[in-house]
């Protein structure tokens, strides 16, 4: 039962960087440029799906609150100034994307389009932090506290955070790359393809540091699993070069898209049985069992969530039916 | 300075902030559904516009009640870490349900009825307008499940100091949740209606074009609040009794009252257990307003023949009106939430166990940060729809059609 709402809540935030990560990729991209046109365009393709991706983050901590209560208050409480961070960035994106067309003066919007982009490495930052502070440990007390904030602050977190920033921009080029008007597509898909390097050297940067980090050597549980984690991450971002290169934007975002999901499932398998290993007090670390709510609330959550599923799952997939396809003259224009 | 006040501070803004775009969010989409429905079932444009100008008022009042309601989720993490561990058990699970059932769907359908429009058929865009509708209820719902749990603990047992479910029907039974509900909804529908009026006034009185579509909503919005007003008359006044058989301490000093600080006396030691004299003077102001607010009744006769339009003092009374069902619902809210002091969990958790032990340096950061941060964009928010509601109904930028097929999507300038 615990490993089925970790497994869940793992899927949820999983999915949440994979949908949002376009978001933000997006986001990040404003910034190059492109003119008041070209930032349209590309707020346009994502258009129909934006409202739809920040909800799986909702819904995730939902599931953190309801099923996991203790991991929540000590991971959110203990990580205050990542989640702080990454959260601020969610709010600044989803008003700017929002509002920014609103009104109807370009200096004006071009202004909100940098708040998204703040936004948009806020929150790359912050969820890339979030990730390496489970890697690399908590000082979690014998109290069941996390004493203090200075725990994040580490060069692994620092590398992690920008790795993330990278990914999500490759993962946003790509998904322009798939949505944009066949012409507009070519060339975001050569930046995609420029910032696949980019990204290659920020994860082997990250890689390199947390190997060296005594702090992750000795949290991780599994390090054969740890060690997967970069390379799977090489490889997908490869795949996405290669899928680039040969014209094939869907199967660059899957590549791309798994870039996102992994870190989240390889971190939790890399730690499991715990979620958050003490540096302190290997007394005190947080086993994911000891993390979850008591039996009652777990079934509970269960059959609520077991017929809801498949209807979130297929609303989403309709809007993502509905709205398929390349934009053109005729898509709707809102944000 | 320390921290349960400043979490306590950060908290009440962000609520605060967060309730003002809710209740509008909940009353707009209401109205939105009938004159849809309207729309598709008569086939008058007439309706099609009055949604298209309702409905992007009501999409942008949206965002702010996202954006504030993500940090209001975290919140609970980031600084009342207390409360997921003693009663998170409990409490979590209506929250769990709420971001599942209600606000995950909500957003979703919204997104694809904002970019539904000549793309689907009527009868799907209009029920994913429904589909909004009723998500933004079971959130509401559900989030009041959360808050009377708060109020008034059930279904419960306390093992080694921690809370575990023991029956979930008591969460829903709980006698501090129906009539809450109801006050609540009907609220909302109170504020949808003044501000549909209100805005319809300001057209109507500096006489813009869109007379019919105008006099329309300011009779739509004119209607929904005295209807609404009653109701939340009925309900508010129908919490006294479970509201005082459950927590006597909330407007109350009778012998019931010192019963229960006595009993916690025994229990917790001794300690301050008056809630603070803002809960009481919050309930003495909200009920003056709720009643003030009575008078729209007197406003409804002069629909005949368009008296109120042609007084035109009418009018204005309308368009003065409308901060107060805003200042009512932010009352009420300080009453029902301060009223519950010195608890988190009444009876069970004491506000200052349920703060997170993070240092008062992040604290205030934090308070500052995101207060300045939603602040800030909920101004921008306001002047946004107050530019947008004058700018009248024509042609918003909601459900605009797309450009004809022969002209280039994003036109190059010629001499570049």
């Amino acid at each position: 039962m615990d490993l089925a709402w970790y497994a869940l809540l793992g899927l949820f935030f999983g999915a949440y960087l994979v949908l949002a990560g376009y978001d933000y990729g997006v986001g990040l991209l404003l910034a190059r440029g492109g003119g008041p046109a070209g930032r349209r365009a590309a707020l346009t393709a994502l258009g129909p799906f934006f409202l739809g991706n920040e909800v799986w983050l909702v819904a995730a901590v939902g599931i953190l609150f309801g099923a996991f209560p203790i991991l929540e208050g000590e991971l959110l409480s203990g990580c205050y100034p990542a989640v702080a961070g990454a959260l601020a960035g969610v709010v600044l994106v989803t008003a700017g994307v929002q509002l920014r067309s609103r009104p109807t003066d370009e200096r004006i919007r071009a202004r909100w389009d940098r708040v998204v982009v703040v936004g948009s490495v806020l929150a790359a930052l912050g969820w890339g932090v979030l990730l390496a502070a489970l890697l690399q440990g908590v000082p979690r007390q014998a109290d069941g506290h996390v004493a203090g904030v200075s725990h994040l602050a580490t060069p692994f977190a620092a590398a992690a955070g920008l790795a993330m920033v990278a990914l999500i921009a490759v993962h946003g080029a790509t998904f322009l790359t798939l949505r944009l008007p066949a012409a507009d597509a070519a060339v975001v898909g050569r930046s995609a393809r420029r910032l696949v390097p980019v990204a290659l050297t920020a994860v082997a940067l990250a890689t390199v540091v947390g190997l060296l980090s005594a702090r992750v050597r000795e949290s991780v549980q599994r390090p054969a699993v740890a060690v997967l984690l970069p390379v799977l991450l090489v490889a997908a971002l490869l795949v996405a070069r290669a899928a680039l290169a040969r014209r094939r934007p869907g199967w660059a975002l899957v590549a791309t898209g798994a870039a996102l999901a992994l870190p989240v499932a390889l971190v939790g398998a890399a730690l499991w049985p715990y979620v958050l290993v003490s540096t302190t007090d290997p007394g005190a670390s947080l086993t994911v069992a000891d993390a979850a709510a008591s039996a009652p609330t777990l079934r509970l959550l269960g059959w609520v969530a077991l017929p809801l599923l498949p209807a979130l799952l297929g609303f989403q997939a309709m809007c993502w039916w509905v709205f398929r396809g390349r934009t053109d003259g005729r898509a709707p224009v809102y944000w | 300075m320390d921290t349960l006040l400043l979490a306590r501070l950060q908290f009440a803004t962000t609520t605060s902030i967060h309730f003002l775009f809710v209740v509008v969010t909940l009353g707009l989409v209401t109205l939105l559904v009938g004159m849809q429905t309207a729309w598709v079932i008569t086939g008058n444009p007439a309706w099609e516009r009055l949604t298209r100008y309702w409905g992007q008022l009501y999409v942008i009042n949206y965002v702010l009640g996202i954006a504030t309601g993500i940090v209001m989720e975290f919140q609970f993490g980031l600084n009342w870490s207390g409360l997921s561990r003693y009663v998170g058990n409990v409490f979590g699970a209506p929250l769990a349900i709420e971001t599942l059932v209600a606000f995950f769907l909500e957003s979703t359908f919204l997104g694809m009825w904002i970019f539904g429009w000549h793309r689907l058929r009527k009868g799907v865009h209009l029920a994913l307008l429904w589909g909004v509708a009723l998500t933004a209820y079971a959130s509401a719902f559900w989030i009041m499940v959360a808050n009377s749990w708060l109020q008034n603990p059930v279904g419960y047992e306390l093992r080694d100091g921690i809370a575990h479910l023991t029956d979930f029907g008591a969460l829903l039974t709980n006698p501090s949740l129906g009539m809450a509900f109801g006050h609540v909804v009907s609220a909302a529908l109170l504020v949808g209606g003044m501000l549909m009026a209100a805005v319809s006034a300001w057209h109507l009185i500096r006489r813009t074009p869109d007379f019919v579509l105008f006099r329309t909503s300011l009779r739509i919005g004119l209607v929904t609040a005295a209807l609404a007003i009653t109701l939340v008359q009925g309900f508010g006044f129908a919490q006294f009794g479970p509201v005082g058989a459950v927590q006597p301490t909330k407007f109350g000093q009778g012998p019931e009252a010192q019963a229960m600080v006595a009993e916690w006396t025994a229990r917790f030691g001794p300690g301050d257990y008056t809630p603070p004299v803002l809960a009481s003077v919050g309930l003495g102001f909200m009920i003056l307003i709720g009643l003030t607010l009575g008078c729209v009744w007197l406003l409804l006769p002069l629909l005949f023949r368009d008296w109120i339009i042609r007084l035109r003092f009418p009018l204005w009374l309308i368009l003065l009106a409308l901060p107060l069902p805003f200042v009512a619902v932010i009352l009420g809210w300080i009453s029902r939430e301060v009223g519950r002091q010195p608890w988190v969990a009444y009876g069970l958790l004491p506000t200052e166990q349920a703060v997170s032990p993070v240092g008062a340096p992040v604290m205030l950061a934090s308070l500052i940060g995101f207060s300045l941060l939603l602040g800030t964009l909920a101004v921008t928010n306001w002047v946004l729809l107050a530019r947008h509601a004058a700018r009248g109904a024509v042609d918003p930028a909601l459900g605009r059609p797309p450009a004809p097929p022969n002209e280039p999507a994003h036109p190059e300038p010629a001499l570049a």
